[in-house]
């Protein structure tokens, strides 16, 4: 099994698009090991048998609806909270050099 | 004053300017607010809607309540600048009622947290003691109702947010039926476990709040067809034969006496009133699973509704030479410490050699635990407990030792609530070593009538309706 130090979750991290610095790092190496015996306790629980529980409800509330438009937004709406935009478009350095 | 005094009492422009005034004058040393509203084209809009339940009543929203052209942060460095294009479902029942907003509240960042300390803008202090916490993640909100700002303050609950802050901030802290209230609009944690609640300074309000905010919206695939009753003519306070459970695992795992003296006197007086009040215990082991299931469920699920925050499409964008690194600088410097490692741990029970043994356990964890107090709420009315050991702590002090059971469950049991979906509410029960402290109830599915006569019971028994502790 991989060891769970701090290069192990600033690893993590970057598969989650963001990065922990040394110290934040560190704290999760010492956190993991309270989280390691909080967890034990779950993994002690047989259920063996039991369905998991998604959402607390099974009762009917969701549907399929015809496909009619609704609830539309204007493309300048659309772009109003982005930093950069142009022609109607989300703008990003170039992908392709 | 509750929302029926002010009505009577009070012109709409009197009651949004006193509650903007003490708002703001309360600012600087609890740090509530991250956005005062204008009111004056809410109030201009008033006409027409003379009769509705809060006509010309201020509210606040929590910050991950979207509001059409105001700013709304989630209290997270990463929506500093995002500005919503449409209204959350709640907004608009509010306006429609007549409601008035003067506030966007604090709150932990994402709702990720249990003592706002964690908020972009900083700590939110406790109106009762201004060295301690308000509790989170709905701190704001409650701060702003405990203050005297405003009667109603919308919160919202994915573990204990709205009735854990409740408790050390003295109010009533209501979390509804899961799927009674709509959650369109709000900026998600965990959807298994998300609700959207509010807090009140006495039940009669919580009971109006209901009303106005309940009900169907198919915008919200988990929004329930059940009528919406007159909550308001179900308070008749009357308990006679009414079945009040205690969870004596809690109770057993509270070594604060004065919490406890305060708890078995008001369940004396509800036995004086006519109520059947026994103790019921749950599987330990189960209840000592309780915070790793919910830290496991809530992290897993929040890691992926807040993928979508990349600073491209929207909020705070910091440089960067590809859109990968645009990406991962944004997040970076978007996010705080506390949510960058609960999404590293969110992550980690979601990968495939760990989602059996951690994530998929804790769903089925999670079922046991239900069926538990399902069996109990089948014979009681309610299910009790005091919503916290101790009243608030300091805001300096986050050293509780995170393995006891005191931490474990006394601390954590009324995630029970969101695992279940049933209805539960804190309301003020009394004072511990000085600090207010409330007592937690939880009802059967879409109990709310049964579940707020009992709280109005209890709220005449301890006197503490409209409880405020004004702050200057």
């Amino acid at each position: 099994m991989e060891k769970k130090d701090a290069a192990y979750f600033k690893k993590l991290a970057h598969n989650l698009m963001f990065e922990l610095n040394d110290q934040e790092a560190q704290e999760l190496v010492e956190e993991f090991e309270t989280l390691t015996k909080q967890l034990a306790l779950l993994e002690a629980i047989d259920t063996t048998g039991v369905e998991e529980m998604i959402y607390p409800f099974e009762e009917e509330t969701s549907f399929i609806r015809e496909d009619v438009v609704s609830n539309v937004i204007s493309q300048k709406e659309a772009l109003a909270n982005a930093s950069k935009s142009k022609q109607g478009h989300f703008v990003v350095p170039k992908v392709v050099k | 004053m509750t929302i029926k005094e002010m009505m009577e009492k009070t012109t709409v422009q009197q009651r949004v300017d006193e509650a903007l005034e003490i708002a703001k004058n309360s600012q600087e040393k609890l740090n509530a607010v991250v956005t005062f509203i204008d009111p004056s084209e809410q109030i201009k809009n008033l006409e027409g809607k003379e009769n509705g339940l809060l006509y010309g009543i201020p509210v606040a929203l929590k910050d991950n309540v979207c509001t059409k052209g105001i700013k709304t942060t989630a209290s997270s460095r990463i929506l500093e600048n995002y500005v919503p294009i449409y209204n959350a479902h709640i907004v608009d029942k509010l306006e429609d009622a007549g409601a008035v907003m003067i506030a966007k509240a604090s709150m932990d960042e994402l709702a990720m947290g249990g003592t706002n300390l964690t908020a972009a803008t900083g700590p939110v202090h406790n109106p009762y003691d201004l060295d301690r916490i308000s509790g989170g993640s709905s701190g704001g909100s409650a701060a702003l109702v405990a203050c005297g700002a405003v009667p109603l303050a919308i919160g919202s609950d994915t573990g204990d947010s709205i009735r854990k802050p409740a408790s050390f901030c003295n109010v009533v802290g209501m979390k509804p039926t899961y799927g009674r209230i709509s959650r369109y609009g709000i900026i998600p944690y965990a959807s298994s476990l998300d609700h959207v609640g509010y807090f009140t300074r006495s039940v009669e309000d919580a009971a109006i709040a209901l009303e106005v905010l309940a009900g169907r919206d198919d915008r919200d695939m988990t929004s329930s067809y059940r009528e919406v009753p007159h909550y308001i003519d179900a308070l008749s306070g009357d308990i006679q034969g009414k079945k009040i459970a205690i969870l004596k695992n809690v109770t057993n795992a509270i070594d604060n006496q004065e919490t406890l003296t305060v708890f078995n006197q008001l369940m004396d007086e509800l036995k004086a009133k006519g109520a059947e009040v026994y103790e019921v215990e749950l599987d330990e082991n189960l209840l000592k699973a309780m915070l790793p299931t919910y830290y496991l469920i809530a992290n897993c699920e929040a890691t992926a509704n807040h993928s979508n925050l990349d600073g491209i499409r929207f909020g705070v964008q910091k440089e960067g030479a590809t859109a990968e690194e645009i990406m991962i600088n944004s997040r970076t410097a978007g996010f705080g410490s506390l949510i960058r490692k609960r999404f590293v741990i969110g992550s980690y029970g979601l990968f495939v050699e760990n989602q059996d043994r951690l994530f998929r356990q804790a769903q089925r964890v999670r079922r046991l635990i239900v069926e538990e107090v399902k069996k109990v709420l089948q014979d009681a009315d309610v299910l009790v407990a005091p919503a916290s050991a101790n009243g608030a702590p300091r805001l300096d002090d986050q050293s509780a030792d995170q393995l006891t059971d005191t931490y474990l469950i006394a601390e954590n049991h009324m995630v029970l609530g969101n695992f279940t979906g049933y209805p539960s509410c804190t309301v003020p029960m009394g004072i511990t070593k000085g600090l207010p402290i409330g007592i937690n109830l939880t009802a059967k599915a879409f109990d709310e009538e049964n579940l707020l006569n009992i709280c109005y019971a209890i709220e005449n028994i301890t006197g503490l309706k409209d409880a405020k502790k004004e702050v200057k």
